[in-house]
């Protein structure tokens, strides 16, 4: 009896301790977003938490500062173009390394995990003699190519997860009934890979929009993206105009993720 | 509806010889079992057909012509999933029009068909449940509409009970072979369980190591096996190794077999070495002096429905028998074994 008791005990010692670890974790992963989120609605003059009074004047100052905008807009373009095009080349991707089998599909796997494994630096440094050569280096192309390696990845991990959840049966089902192999992919296999593909174009998207090493060798004459106008910016005058900024980045975020549950429903993505 | 013959089909994979020459027909309106253990080439020889795999030698035809070169989307073939295959994101009656809507037929005509074929497979008012809203037998039954709706020339069933528990194997096995026989569709059924073989098929190939160990009826290939895999396969079986062989007639042979001499129908043309096949309920238990064989019993089980023994003969092999079950039998007693004459078979040590 006293035995079991204390065996229970114990396990509620481990649970106790599970939890505490638990809150330190998440303390941990919110802090720097709470605290940044705090400063940028500061009405003093410098970045500090907890933030003077409250106010919305360093939203207006980064809406009034045309570098931070264009490197805004510039990275909004950049990552929407990102995300579109890693959603559809990793679609693909995923669908071959379905069909590929044995030992050349782990090959085929790491390949398409390549950017991440390779320092950012390296990779930039490699493309920007790349682009070159080809006539498109300090270009807007130049530089979308850039986060397009870079954030493929991040694409590619996401939908060949959900791919590998289909199975091949159900692709020969609909051919048996009749189906060519666009109807397959567009009745049965997209509707079922959707979330894993939404989840892959936020997270690309978002990884674009943080870029920083590549897009700092890659940019476009006379262009800034977002991270390397505000690092500009904080060089010379370290105002809460960042905190603002960083606040932002963060809500365009929750608000992609939100749209993905809205539409496809997140619990379905993983 | 459509006669189907393959002949000498080869497939290869790397360094292993899936399929090594099958050769079978199936005649219009036939249900044909292709029977074997796992990588026997049995759903190899099925995925050939539904053109899922292509093969490296031999041919398919249907109605005479060949189909080799028409793409699984084109052959109009009914295919049936072990794990059902269904839509997850499609509901019942979805799944199942779905053939119909590529097919651009108008929504009343698909409405009209869906909701009939569901009435013949007893899924009435399932209609608008997701897949996996409906239990495991239901699901068999919605992949089984979803492939007739389309009224194809050809059935295939890829072990389409493995994945059910007894009771519905049963109830799913008849309604399987119920609308296989009222529709008239040739059928190919790919089981590894005897009893379902022989329950539901008109013709059974028994397959082994890529090749068709025998094509025949369920009753022949139970009654008249040509190698002891077959028998092995399709029942429980007793092989007695007999030590004179003389033909003594057209597939009739005068043996010696532990001990007894006796005159037994077999495989045509023996030479050379055979065994005695003799299933449990052709042997009875009688008086020591009355039997055939005489023996010691070693084991008795009552399993309701009858008595199983197992019987050591003088020379040391032992005979399982199924008896009558208010038969009493002690271990260590000696028994007699009466044979059934017209049970047994003689077989050649190695197929011919």
């Amino acid at each position: 009896m006293s035995e079991a008791t204390s065996a229970f005990s114990n396990q509620r010692a481990v649970n106790i301790g599970f939890g505490v670890l638990i809150v330190l974790l998440y303390v941990f992963l919110m802090a720097p977003l709470v605290m940044i989120v705090g400063a940028s609605f500061t009405n003093g003059l410098l970045i500090e938490f907890p933030p003077q009074g409250l106010s919305l004047r360093w939203y207006v100052e980064f809406f009034d500062r045309q570098d931070l905008v264009d490197g805004l807009l510039l990275s909004l373009r950049i990552g929407a173009v990102t995300a579109i095009v890693t959603m559809t080349v990793a679609m693909m991707a995923a669908m071959a390394g379905q069909v590929i089998s044995g030992r050349l599909s782990g090959w085929f796997q790491l390949g398409m995990t390549l950017p991440l494994l390779v320092p950012e630096l390296l990779t930039a440094v490699g493309l920007l003699f790349f682009l070159y050569k080809i006539q498109l280096a300090k270009t807007v192309m130049g530089l979308q190519m850039g986060h397009i390696l870079m954030s493929f990845p991040y694409a590619y991990v996401s939908i060949a997860a959900a791919m590998r959840q289909v199975p091949a049966s159900l692709e020969e089902a609909s051919a048996s009934m009749g189906a060519t192999g666009w109807q397959t992919f567009r009745l049965v296999i997209l509707p079922l890979v959707m979330p894993g593909l939404a989840m892959g174009g936020i997270f690309a998207f978002i990884n674009s929009f943080d870029l920083y090493t590549i897009s700092l060798l890659l940019k476009p004459l006379g262009g800034n993206t977002l991270p390397l106008a505000l690092f500009d910016f904080l060089t010379y005058e370290f105002k809460p105009t960042a905190a603002a900024a960083a606040t932002l980045s963060i809500l365009l975020s929750i608000l992609g993720v939100a749209l993905v549950q809205k539409l496809v429903g997140l619990q379905r993505a993983f | 509806m459509a006669t189907v013959e393959v002949r000498d089909l080869r497939k290869r994979y790397q360094d292993f010889l899936a399929l090594d020459g099958v050769s079978l027909k199936a005649e219009s309106g036939q249900l044909v079992t292709l029977l074997g253990p796992s990588g026997c080439g049995k759903s190899t020889t099925l995925r050939c057909l539904a053109g899922f795999l292509e093969a490296n030698g031999g041919d398919i035809t249907v109605d005479g012509e060949s189909i080799l070169s028409t793409p699984a989307n084109r052959r109009g073939f009914g295919v049936v999933f072990q794990n059902y295959a269904l839509f997850p994101h499609m509901t019942v009656a979805e799944n199942i029009g779905y053939g119909l809507k590529l097919q651009k037929l108008p929504k009343s005509e698909i409405e009209t068909r869906v909701k009939d074929v569901m009435q013949l497979v007893r899924l009435g008012g399932l209609g608008d449940r997701l897949p996996r809203e409906i239990s495991g037998g239901q699901q068999q039954r919605v992949a089984l509409a979803r492939a007739l709706v389309l009224k194809p020339k050809l059935l295939l069933l890829d072990e389409p009970l493995a994945n059910l528990d007894a009771r519905l194997r049963d109830e799913v096995r008849w309604l399987i072979r119920d609308l296989q026989q009222q529709s008239g569709i040739t059928a190919f059924y790919v089981t590894h369980d005897q009893s379902e073989a022989m329950a539901m098929s008109d013709m059974v190939a028994v397959m082994k190591q890529g090749r068709v160990a025998q094509f025949a009826t369920p009753r022949e290939i139970y009654q008249k096996p040509v190698e002891r895999y077959v028998a092995d396969f399709t029942g429980e079986a007793n092989f007695i190794a007999c030590s004179s062989v003389m033909s003594v007639g057209e597939a009739r042979y005068a043996v010696t077999a532990a001990g007894a001499s006796l005159e037994v129908a077999g495989v045509p043309e023996i030479t050379g070495s055979a065994e005695l096949l003799l299933r449990p309920e052709a042997l009875e238990l009688t008086a020591p002096a009355a039997g055939t064989f005489q023996g010691t019993v070693t084991k008795s089980a009552f399993l309701g429905a009858a008595l199983h023994c197992e019987i050591a003969l003088a020379d040391g092999s032992i005979l399982k028998l199924t008896a009558e079950p208010n038969h009493q039998v002690e271990t260590g007693e000696e028994v007699g074994i009466a044979i059934d004459h017209s049970h047994t078979w003689l077989m050649p040590e190695v197929a011919p």
